[in-house]
Formats: structure tokens, sequence, C-alpha cells
């Protein structure tokens, strides 16, 4: 059940210039939560940020008590954590939002997993949950520079298939974008992921949804807005539809199907990527 | 809950003067897991139309120092909905439902206040003149003094309930639009709503929101509105008023009471914190029991330092 937990800041890790993890106490948080769900996380007696900002739980420890979250410092909501003290407190609202399937996966085939920058926040979990359900996921991880895939150290030792890099200068694995890379590799294979989870900004998304489409392999994706509550009551974060005209990101998703997005109603604003929406 | 905490609205009596504010609470569902809804003095539901609204397309809120601003548009699932799903379920669980109620027209208005008068379980109507995020109806009866009056009048007929009218803090003159609500029939004024402001991203000159404008809300207001209450509350005193503007904590609750408001609304902190709501609730309790105080004795305390001394404007 949600709730407000309070935890304490145990240890923050540093993987490169901005992008760092932090490893609260939480201990009913850490066993019940699922992969793909988040936090409301409010960083105590601040006017700004003045609301929480949504986090993905990146990994979850019920037997030490511990939740782990990937930050990118990109704003004061994401500075404020990052400058937390270890062993001081913070309020983390939740397990919130759907969460991956892992339903009607097939074992004989692996399972793709496709991020972008910070994007990479809620895999380690994931993987975790696919490893100790006997699937095979590839790594695809992407961002503009090698600075930003600094998190592929985070998954060292936990991806079961392969891992593959890119970067849109070139400077750590393959120059392009992460959906191209993906897009190459997944033509080249004799049989088909049996399924796509994806994490990143919105042109990453974008570019994304048709490749899965063409390939016909169903894909999950764990969108990102600018959410004022997290659970269901400010309506702030939905985004466009193809079924009805919005879908509610918090309590609808925030894991959703890339058909169920109107990705042509997407306005600039929506579409702008990796900045703090909320400032 | 003690008695000391009773309030009394014109005809309506509530448990207490906590209150959740329109548009910050969902139907109350929402908040199962983090309050005991029965608890508080009331809810009031996000605005309702006749038909089901979509809202505006995102991005709908922005952040900004100590509040925040939202243009959603008033994305709501229709009275029809409401009653068939949301009211049953809130009155099995003892909650006292202020209805909110908004539309583009008259009509509108009347029509949904109509579907309304039927169902069993709700307190209070709250019209909604106010809202600054669309294109027809919300502010614009608001705005005017004379569109007010002629919109509560309207109501007032159709209905035998309760009748609230919720106030634009964005109005010209806002102590004439409160005596205009009063004099067509309003038995409570709730004040206020959000400010009409603008937030932009230097990096784009874009503004943050696609509405464009959007609602202020957040402690940044709580000035603002305990001037419009304290102003309000001395130009009419002998109308009961509801309290609304970042409002957090128990301090805020104490100060909307001094200027003149006998209840209050808490909204946009239920985002930062659901519980809020009837944690202020225990702590009033708690205030009152120890001082041996009532909450109406804590009501209009500030007045004496309105110009003019402790009388109102008008009796």
């Amino acid at each position: 059940m949600k709730a407000d937990h309070r935890a304490t800041l145990l240890r923050r890790r540093v993987f490169s210039p901005g992008f760092f993890s932090v490893t609260f106490r939480a201990p009913e948080l850490a066993s019940g939560v699922l992969p793909g769900q988040f936090v409301m996380l409010e960083v105590p007696d601040r006017l700004r940020p003045y609301l929480r900002r949504a986090y993905s739980v990146a990994d979850a420890d019920p037997v030490a008590g511990e939740v782990e979250f990937l930050v990118r410092t990109i704003g004061p909501g994401t500075s404020a954590v990052e400058h937390l003290a270890e062993g001081s407190g913070a309020s983390l609202l939740g397990p919130l939002g759907n969460g991956f399937s892992l339903e009607g996966l097939d074992r004989s085939e692996p399972v793709a997993v496709v991020a972008g920058g910070i994007g990479a926040a809620p895999f380690p979990l994931l993987f975790r949950a696919l490893t100790a359900a006997g699937f095979t996921a590839d790594l695809y991880l992407g961002g503009r520079n090698a600075a930003e895939l600094g998190f592929r150290e985070r998954f060292a030792g936990i991806v079961s298939g392969e891992t593959l890099l890119a970067t849109d200068d070139g400077s750590l694995g393959e120059r392009g974008f992460v959906t191209a890379a993906f897009e190459r590799r997944a033509a080249g294979r004799s049989r088909p992921y049996t399924r796509v989870y994806a994490c990143g900004p919105m042109p990453m998304f974008a570019a994304l949804a048709p490749v899965v489409a063409r390939a016909r392999v169903p894909a999950e994706f764990s969108t990102e807005a600018a959410m004022g509550c997290g659970f269901g009551a400010c309506l702030g974060c939905v985004i466009p539809a193809t079924e009805k005209p919005f879908v509610i990101s918090c309590i609808e998703g925030p894991i959703l199907a890339p058909e169920k997005i109107a990705w042509d109603a997407l306005t600039p604003a929506l579409s702008q990527g990796e900045r703090e929406s909320l400032r | 809950m003690i008695a000391a905490l009773e309030t009394r609205l014109g005809p309506l009596t509530l448990r207490n003067p906590i209150l959740t504010a329109s548009g910050t609470f969902g139907y109350g569902l929402e908040f199962t897991d983090f309050v005991d809804l029965s608890r508080l003095g009331g809810i009031c539901t996000k605005g309702l139309s006749l038909r089901p609204h979509a809202g505006n397309v995102p991005p709908r809120i922005c952040e900004t120092p100590a509040g925040m601003l939202n243009a959603i548009g008033l994305q709501n699932v229709g009275v029809d909905v409401f009653l068939q799903e949301k009211l049953p379920a809130l009155t099995a669980l003892g909650v006292t439902v202020i209805a909110n109620v908004w539309g583009d027209t008259e009509e509108d208005y009347v029509a949904v206040v109509g579907a309304l008068e039927r169902a069993e379980g709700l307190a209070a109507i709250e019209l909604n003149i106010s809202c600054p995020n669309v294109a027809k109806g919300g502010m614009l009866f608001g705005n005017s003094p004379a569109a007010t009056a002629s919109l509560v009048a309207r109501v007032r007929s159709a209905t035998r309930r309760t009748l609230v009218v919720k106030l634009s803090p964005n109005a010209p003159d806002l102590v004439e639009s409160a005596r205009a609500a009063r004099d067509a029939g309003a038995d409570v004024l709730s004040l206020v709503n959000t400010f009409v402001g603008m937030s932009i991203d230097p990096a784009t000159a874009r503004p943050r929101l696609s509405f464009g404008t959007g609602g202020l809300s957040g402690p940044a207001i709580k000035p603002l509105a305990v001037r419009m209450v304290f102003q309000v509350a001395h130009a009419l005193p002998d109308v009961p008023i509801m309290g609304i503007g970042g409002i957090s904590d128990l301090y805020d609750v104490l100060e909307f009471l001094a200027a003149g408001a006998s209840a209050v609304q808490v909204g946009t902190a239920n985002f930062r914190d659901p519980g809020v709501s009837a944690r202020l609730v225990s702590e009033l309790e708690a205030y009152c029991t120890e001082r041996g105080a009532t909450a109406a004795s804590l009501v209009g305390r500030a007045q004496r330092f309105a110009p003019g001394g402790e009388k109102g404007a008008e009796g």
C-alpha cells in the first residue's frame, strides 16, 4: 500500500559529474516496490522546490531495507537531492504507478532494455527481476557523450545478455542515437525480441515508437511527465493518448505501451527532453 | 470530534473548520491511503461540469518559488459519473461533501446544480466563478459583479442547498464581487481561487504552460489571500467566509481565522503532503484544548485592526 515513508540517506555514489545514486533506508518501501514504480521524494523544509519530485526506484533490497535512486542534476529538485547530507531524512511517498509487466514473455527469446541518459534509472531492479524469473535481457544504453553514460557502471554484473553503448558524439560505444543502434541490432536478429522496455527523454520515445511498431515487438515505455502529486489528484501529468484525450501518467502509467500515446500531439514543450520540468 | 471545533457557516454546520480545496483533492477518494476523510470538516470536489471534460493540453503545471502554476482546464468526470461512482463511495466513508460546479454558460451551471439536487449526501454546492484556465465561463463570471449577481441569482432559485460562491482574486474589486454574490443569495463565500500568473522558460522563451498563463497557488499567495479575506470580512461581517490560499500548517489556519474566515480550505499543500489536512484537524484540536478555546472564538480577532475600528463597514 502506498504511504509516506520517512527515510534516511545512507550513501551517495557519484558515477560522473551530475550523475549519482542515493540509497535510503526505507524497509517497508524496499519490500513492497515493483520494477518501474516510482516515489515522490521530498527534501523536507524547503520552499524551493516546493513540490516533491518523482523518481523511479532504481533498486530495492528487502533484506537490507534499502532503496536506491539514480539521479541526474538538472534543476533545483535534483540539486537538493545532490546536496542532501548522508544521515539526513527525506520523505518517500510510494510505491506509486503501475510498474513494468513481465507477463507474457517468451523465455526462448531475449528481452531488450533501451535507456537514454537518466532513463537508465528504473532498470537495475528490472534486470534483477528478469534474471530471477529466468529471462535473458540485453541493455542498450545511450547518451549525448561518454559522461552521460556514467550509469553503465551501475549495470556491471547484472545484465544477463549483451550491453551496447551509443553516444551522439561517438565518444563511447557506437556513434549515433541509441534508438538507431537498437534498430540495426534488432533487424539483424533471426527472431525478434520478445519485448522492449524503454526509458528516456520524449524525443527518444518518439524515435523508438515507430521502430518497435515496424518490428512488431511489444514495448513498455517508462514515460516522464511533470507530476504535481504522483497519485492522481492534480491531473498535471497527463499525456496525449490515442484511445481517449489523455492518460494520467502517474496512475495509468508511468509504464505505457507506445501505441497508447498520441505521438503526433506532443507539443514542443512536452518533447524538449531532459530538463527538470518543474522549476 | 470535540464540539470545540464545530463550525457554523450560515445554514451549514461542519465538524471542524478544516476543508480541502477544489482541484487539489481530486474526488477525495485519491487520498484514502493518507487521510481518514471523515475527520475533515469537508472536501470540495474537483469542479464538475454537465458532461465529462478533457481539460487542457499539457504541460499543465509548473513550479514557481513557494508555489505552482496550473492550467489543468477543469478536467473532470462529469456530474453523472460523479453521482453514480464518486458520491456513493464518499457517503459510505462518512465524508462531508461540497460539490464544486462550473460551466460555460448560466444554463450549464443551472443544469449541473439541477442534477445534483436529487442526490443524497451532499452538504453544499460551491460555484466556481473564478477558474482562470478556461476560455469561456469560469473567471468571466467572477470578474464582473453584474455577471456574478446574475449567475448566483439563477443558481439560487435552482437549489435549496447551501450555496457557496468561490470568488476570484483577479476580480477588479473583490469586495464588490463579494457583495454581488451575497446580495444574489450566496450563503457562504470562499476566497480566493488562484491568481493569474505566467512562467517562461528563458532558454526557449516559451511559456512553460501550454495554456500560456495559469493559476498561481501555494505559500507564495498566502499574504495576498489573507489580505483579501480580511477586507471582505470587514466589509461584509455577516457573510461566513472560507479562507483559501497557501495554507500549509496550523499557524496559517490560525492566521486565516484571525483575518475573519470561519473555516479554511487546504489546497496545494495536499500535493506535497497528502496527509496534511487531517493532521491540521488534530493540531487545531490540540491547540483549542490546550487553551480552552473554541474554533469559533478564533474567528475575526484581527478585525479590530481594520480601518474604522471594530465594526464592519455595513451590518
